[in-house]
């Protein structure tokens, strides 16, 4: 660490003073949150969109438009991390760089002796940090916080939990299983085009479901299966399902890419 | 008590001069509006907002609902911020900001 200089102390200070000029209002405002919304949802919210959780509710009921535009951007940044990382030179995992994406979504030919993610395990020197009781540990609880993600995912519109948090407990689960794996123990949910794939049929899923109201009759953005049953939380179910698996593989892909990046 | 986090998080965001130090700055600063949104619509002795029985006093859903969103967009704004990092790395060889003006 350089000593800085005291010109460079003032300087810090004055930009600290600024930003509490700016952002103090802000944070000291005495306005109570607007009530109006929170009277809506309370008395009408679970009767429209059938979810018990609010918080579920408004994101996949009313604003669900916005939900839509966020996973987009989950993926967008998931493309980019993978582009920057692969053109900067580092070394991904097999079948997480840009070229093995590639050959996958041709779906021709023979896959290249399935691209998994493993790290040697005769060469413990270069992973101090991978011992023995990491790939115990994780490779057993793996699975069980899977099951816990898929649970957290499933009950989204009855408990707390939803599409979101399920898919960052799914997406550790994923972690999990890619770092307790050993050489003769795979699991398909650590390889890149399993996860990519699943990836992408979610969205298409989504972007489905989000359409499908106009061919059942009630408009874009609008419930299909108000028709069929009245259980209407069935819609919010099935996006939660969507946008679980979006957001699970992909930090799990971001997660993984990162995790055996070797710098060469 | 977000505003002594936040002030935390701008102090390091100034004087840091790592850029992985920074990145952690502006997560810190991330999560202090959102620990601001949801204490302002935060009740006390009120119930999560999962209606399970009528006339329960509940906290309000919609800052919940909004922070949700912005935690998704950090994790996606982290990862690209650190893989810019990489890419700078690649190509500088440094992450100092102190070092970087040489180039």
């Amino acid at each position: 660490m350089r000593t800085h200089t005291l010109r460079y102390h003032v300087q810090a200070a004055a930009a600290l003073l600024a930003a509490a000029a700016v952002l103090l209002p802000v944070f000291l405002i005495d306005v109570p949150w607007p009530a109006a919304a929170r009277d809506y949802l309370e008395h009408y919210g679970v009767g429209d969109s059938g979810a018990i959780n609010l918080v579920s509710a408004v994101y996949l009921g009313f604003r669900f438009f916005d939900t839509l535009g966020e996973t987009l951007v989950l993926i967008a940044a998931v493309c980019g991390t993978i582009g920057m990382l692969t053109r900067a030179g580092a070394i991904l995992p097999e079948g997480f760089d840009a070229s093995g994406m590639a050959h996958g979504f041709t779906g021709e030919g023979e896959a290249p002796d399935t691209p998994t993610f493993t790290i040697p395990v005769e060469k413990p020197k270069s992973h101090t940090l991978r011992t023995h009781l990491l790939e115990v540990v994780t490779g057993v609880l793996g699975p069980v916080v899977l099951v816990f993600g898929f649970y957290v995912m499933l009950y989204g519109h009855y408990s707390p939990g939803g599409g979101f948090q399920g898919g960052a407990v799914i997406a550790s689960g994923i972690v999990f299983l890619a770092l307790g794996k050993r050489e003769e123990v795979t699991s398909m949910l650590t390889q890149a085009p399993v996860l990519y794939r699943i990836e992408s049929a979610s969205y298409l899923l989504l972007v489905l479901m989000t359409v499908s109201g106009l061919f059942a009759g009630s408009g874009f953005l609008g419930n299909p299966f108000a028709r069929l049953f009245d259980e209407s939380a069935a819609f919010i179910m099935v996006l939660d399902i969507c946008i679980g698996m979006i957001v699970g593989t992909g930090i799990g892909f971001i997660c993984i890419a990162m995790v055996g990046r070797k710098v060469s | 008590m977000s505003l002594i986090i936040l002030a935390i998080g701008i102090f390091g965001l100034i004087t840091a001069d790592n850029l992985i130090k920074k990145i952690m700055c502006l997560s810190v600063i991330e999560n202090t509006i959102i620990l601001n949104f949801i204490s302002s619509g935060y009740i006390t002795g009120a119930a999560a907002p999962i209606l399970t029985a009528k006339d329960i006093a509940t906290v309000d859903p919609v800052p919940q609902a909004l922070m949700l969103t912005a935690i998704v967009i950090g994790v996606c704004f982290n990862s690209l911020a650190i893989a810019c990092i990489v890419k700078l790395h690649e190509k500088t060889s440094t992450v100092l900001v102190s070092e970087l003006h040489e180039f």
